[in-house]
């Protein structure tokens, strides 16, 4: 008997090998020299396109992305109204080696502090790309198994519903950030002017898109509304392999829809939950497109910001560490993830 | 076991196949063109769809017809400039010899001055003359030409004339604080007259590029200089480049929209062109649409360079495209002489009465069938002849940072979040960290 | 009475949800089509209208120009071809390799299972830019075609999604089902085609189609890739290169016809797949 099942378990690793390997052939020959390029480049200052020489620097990309201080500002007056005039940054911050330049000021007891760094435009997409990944996130997965428990159900012209479902994540992102830039727009042309306008909200010439208080909402708005379809979609998978029966038998055990909800639904779809919710955050952290169209340079995500830097500054080596950081931020993620969802396989 | 082996040596051959045919079909390519060496081959890489696409095209023709030996090839480029410079810089870092001549932005030269050839070298010197000379400087980095002017493009102030007739005006405004004053009666006249989206002005006020181009106007034309002169000086921080940005920064709610902070090209030709604003700053390409068929303004319109701030100054910012060779290419004097006729006297007469793009050669807005053809250019010349350019070139190859720079600072001004003053003083700082 | 009001009720907020989801899902492509079938004039009138109303006479008028436009350009149609070519080969051959490696993930036993799952996910944890240039790099140094390069480095991104999704689907099959078949003489692999993998229908019609969407809507690799093969531009590239008949003009109207022509062939191959998709599921529960 051992010998059998010593003999059956070295057929599955053989096996296990063979079928694994195609996967890896591909993903290794895609993968290896673009990935390993970004890393090594990430430690020089080299440029795109050009012939000026490629330096090793070590650690100073990292150095300029990355460093962060936060000052106290001394009052320096009070004005009429007694309002309290403080230094301004400018001629206080640090300007060697790089210049910190001030991203915000804030106030702990009756301490007045400014919060700088050397590449704010950097921080501020990291912290934009994280609230945008939260938020998204959140809601596409709320939503998305709402419309997942909707549509499992047998109704009349469930058919026509599912495609209507699907309508937001098969229109190109390129086609449904201009859609939906044009329905941002800031005058009466844009319809979300018009709707604003009836409803008292605004007067018809907001500009969603320019206004930092809104910008990163309406980008929330666009992508929920197109990836809602895609955590729908595997959430219903998931939930159609739940035999119908047992829910027969819990209600006649008195057993209610809510609870049945989160003591019998949840825990079985878990796996597929896990797994949507592992690459939806995957892809939000590296929100490119939506970005990049919708916004240029107005406001950055990590992804599109390492792109500015390398198309339009063509700092290659910068960029590159940009890219680094970003794969690293994503790393942290997903250990998180793994650790609140109990592991991935039972090994 | 044996099931699944045939399945994967069944696909292993497939893969393999399919890579084969990869390079096979490579080294097919190579063997065709080394036959077809009889023909020389240039590629343009010029213009997306439409009228720029068809009139290379066309020129390309012309070319073929006259030179029985040569084969041009036009490419299709994206219209976004952002994707067109990426897509150009890919090109250049492999050193790709597949593309000869490239279709390049005004800004661009300085940065990319070293994959292409100082046109110098292939007698350029007969045909610059002709050409305007700021454009010429512009393109003109350590010495070398590196390319010659194709189209050009300068802003403008666009004004409504029925409407300047209607409350007593009988010239467009001479200076920005004129341009108020009319821009508040009109305003207010038709705001009571029932149409409530009317403005006053419309201009491009988005955080991009775009916005560096009007800003630089308004600083220029208040006699505050180009942001960073042609010797390297960062003169920006000065009381008359803050006033102006404070004075733009005072027109949004008033008579700009407050929309207009989200302003590109389109959006202000959008509100110009359904009637609802006096007046707009745009390029020259807003005219021709702005006649078109269906169009409510159709006639009702015209253009003047755009208002002065001080001592008389004024400034339109320089735009267009200029035509360039590559480094790479393998036959680069048969590509200077097919650049040459492309940017010539002939084909910019032709592009500017069939397509309305402004030539770059002097002489062209004085002949009598262009104007026949295109009766505002008349009007251009004068502002050709002021224009201020980006320090694209000076500050290359940091440019984008620099622009990126200072389009930031003066979004802030206008959306009220910094003082002239303020922005100013943290530009000059950034630019010269950006520079050194 | 209670219990019959709460039903009636509860079916009532039902509908009320089954229509407010359609109508947040349908309404900007709804707006989409409402644009395509305006002229520029109609675009400009302010405020917008919801249906194309002519902009002198306020009657309902609706021009079929910008669908002419879309049909006659050839880079448009071409691409079409060249979109299907890449995303159907892509599809396809994801599911296969990705359902192999899914089946060894998830139903066999060997050691280094999580090493390998993350070391597939970390491919994925890089953004796309930070690829681009390297692999465009390889590509011309090996002058491989676009197409196939564009098969290829699609997978970068739908092999590892592929693999997570049917490996958890995999996990959730009983291994009874395995152990009956080997006990019926099955191997291994017999029972992962002949048994499980039908099980997994309605994961691979899932994965499949966002496979398929993926790329056949991915815009910047293709536009690097077919930068100078004109004939292999897929549907974005093509769109990308709109432009009206003057530079910096949007062809606003074009583009979203273009848009619409583009989904509406996805949203006929969604259609026929989703009914496959419950054909798969009624066609027996998997546990019990």
């Amino acid at each position: 008997m051992k010998t059998k099942r010593h003999s059956l378990e070295k057929n599955e690793q053989k096996m296990a090998l063979w079928l694994l390997l195609p996967s890896f052939v591909i993903l290794f020959t895609i993968a290896f020299y673009p990935l390993g390029s970004v890393f090594s480049k990430s430690f020089t200052n080299e440029r795109f396109a050009s012939s000026q020489k490629t330096e090793f620097v070590g650690m100073q990309n990292y150095q300029k992305l990355l460093s962060l201080k936060i000052t106290k500002l001394e009052a320096v007056s009070q004005d009429s109204n007694g309002t309290i005039i403080y230094e301004d940054p400018i001629d206080i911050l640090p300007r060697e080696p790089f210049r910190y330049k001030e991203i915000s000021q804030f106030n702990i007891f009756s301490n007045h502090y400014v919060f700088s760094a050397t590449d704010p435009a950097f921080i501020v997409s990291v912290k934009d790309t994280l609230t945008f990944t939260l938020l998204s996130v959140a809601l596409e997965t709320i939503l998305g198994m709402a419309v997942a428990l909707i549509m499992i159900k047998n109704f009349p012209g469930r058919g026509g519903m599912r495609v209507a479902m699907l309508v937001p994540w098969a229109i190109p992102t390129a086609v449904s950030s201009r859609m939906w830039e044009w329905m941002f727009a800031s005058t009466r042309v844009g319809v979300f002017n018009v709707m604003g306008q009836w409803f008292g909200i605004t007067n018809g010439q907001f500009p969603w898109l320019a206004d930092p208080s809104t910008q990163v909402w309406a980008m929330i708005a666009i992508d929920v509304w197109k990836t809602t379809p895609f955590m729908a979609l595997l959430i219903m998978a998931g939930l159609q392999t739940i035999p119908k029966g047992i829910y027969e038998a819990a209600t006649i055990d008195g057993c209610n829809g809510w609870k049945q909800f989160t003591k019998m639904t949840l825990p079985m779809v878990k796996d597929t939950l896990v797994v949507a919710l592992i690459f939806r955050t995957l892809d939000a952290l590296r929100v490119f497109d939506l970005f990049q169209i919708v916004f240029a340079q107005k406001r950055y995500s990590m992804a599109s910001y390492s792109y500015y830097q390398l198309i339009d500054n063509k700092l290659m080596g910068y960029s590159s560490a940009t890219s680094v950081v970003i794969f690293l931020i994503i790393f942290l993620f997903i250990i998180l993830y793994t650790k609140i969802s109990g592991g991935v396989t039972d090994e | 076991m044996i099931k699944f082996k045939k399945f994967l040596v069944l696909f292993i051959t497939l893969l393999t196949a399919i890579s084969f045919s990869t390079f096979a079909g490579g080294q097919d390519e190579m063997a065709s063109a080394s036959t077809e060496d009889a023909k020389q081959t240039i590629t343009v890489a010029a213009g997306a769809v439409g009228m720029e696409f068809t009139l290379a095209e066309e020129a390309a023709k012309t070319y073929m017809e006259s030179h029985p030996g040569v084969e041009i090839n036009v490419l299709q480029t994206p219209d976004l400039t952002t994707d067109r410079l990426g897509l150009y810089l890919q090109f250049f870092q492999s050193k790709s010899s597949e593309v000869d001549l490239y279709q390049i932005d005004v800004i661009w030269p300085g940065d990319i001055a070293e994959h292409l050839v100082d046109l110098n070298q292939y007698g350029a010197k007969e045909f610059t003359d002709a050409h305007f000379e700021a454009i010429i400087q512009n393109n003109t980095v350590d010495g070398k030409l590196v390319a010659m002017p194709w189209f050009t493009d300068a802003g403008l102030l666009y004004f409504r004339t029925d409407l300047l007739a209607k409350y007593g005006y009988n010239a467009p405004p001479q200076t920005w604080d004129e341009l108020k004053i009319m821009a508040t009666k009109v305003m207010n006249g038709e705001r009571a007259a029932g149409n409530q989206d009317f403005w006053g002005f419309v201009f491009q006020g988005n955080s991009y590029e775009g916005l560096t181009c009007d800003a630089i106007e308004w600083v220029a034309s208040n006699d505050g200089g180009s942001i960073v002169e042609p010797d390297g000086t960062i003169s920006i921080n000065n009381a008359n480049a803050a006033q102006a940005l404070d004075r733009a920064a005072s027109w949004v709610g008033t008579i700009a929209p407050d929309g207009v902070t989200a302003f590109g090209e389109e959006d202000a030709r959008n509100m110009f062109q359904a009637g609802n604003a006096l007046f707009m700053r745009n390029w020259p390409y807003a005219y021709s649409l702005g006649n078109g068929d269906g169009s409510v303004i159709k006639g009702k319109f015209d253009v003047s360079p755009l208002p002065s701030g001080k001592n008389g100054m004024r400034g339109a910012s320089l735009g267009g495209w200029q035509l360039a060779v590559s480094k790479y290419s393998k036959n680069p004097e048969l590509a200077a002489d097919v650049l040459f006729y492309f940017t010539g006297y002939e084909q910019q007469k032709k592009r500017a009465i069939v397509g309305s793009y402004n030539p770059t050669i002097e002489s062209l807005y004085d002949d009598a069938e262009v104007l026949a053809a295109v009766p505002f250019f008349g009007s251009l010349k004068a502002v050709f002849l002021t224009t201020v350019a980006r320090p694209s070139t000076v500050t290359a190859p940091r440019y984008a940072q620099v622009s990126k720079v200072f389009f930031d600072n003066v979004h802030k001004v206008l959306m009220g979040e910094s003082t002239g003053a303020k922005a100013v003083r943290n530009i000059e700082l950034d630019i010269s960290d950006i520079i050194e | 009475m209670n219990k019959k009001a709460s039903k009636i009720f509860s079916k009532i907020i039902f509908w009320i949800l089954v229509v407010y989801l359609f109508i947040y899902f349908v309404f900007p492509f709804y707006w989409t089509i409402n644009t395509s079938l305006k002229t520029e004039n109609q675009l400009l009138m302010t405020p917008a209208t919801f249906i194309p109303v002519d902009h002198l006479t306020g009657e309902a008028v609706f021009s079929l120009q910008n669908y002419k436009a879309v049909f006659t350009n050839p880079t448009f149609i071409n691409g079409l071809k060249n979109s299907l070519i890449v995303a159907l080969s892509v599809t396809i051959l994801c599911l296969i390799i990705g359902s192999f490696a899914a089946f060894a993930l998830g139903k066999l036993r060997f050691k280094g299972k999580r090493f390998s799952l993350y070391l597939i996910l970390s491919m994925t944890m890089f953004p796309q830019i930070s690829v681009l240039t390297g692999l465009y790099a390889v590509i011309n140094k090996f002058h491989i075609s676009a197409i196939p390069a564009m098969i290829f480095s699609y997978f970068l991104f739908t092999l590892p999604f592929t693999i997570w999704v049917m490996t958890s689907f995999f996990k959730g099959l009983p291994n009874s089902l395995m152990q009956a078949a080997n006990v019926d003489g099955a191997t291994a692999f017999q029972s992962f085609y002949m048994i499980l993998l039908p099980l997994t229908a309605p994961a691979m019609v899932t994965t499949g189609l966002l496979a398929f969407i993926a790329a056949w809507n991915e815009y910047l690799f293709a536009l690097t890739f077919t930068s100078i093969e004109e004939s292999a531009r897929t549907v974005p590239v093509a769109m990308a290169l709109f432009t009206g008949t003057i530079a910096k003009q949007e062809p606003f109207g074009e583009i979203m016809a273009a848009a619409v022509v583009v989904t509406i062939p996805l949203l006929i191959l969604i259609y026929i797949f989703q009914k496959k998709l419950i054909e798969g599921l009624t066609a027996g529960a998997v546990k019990g």
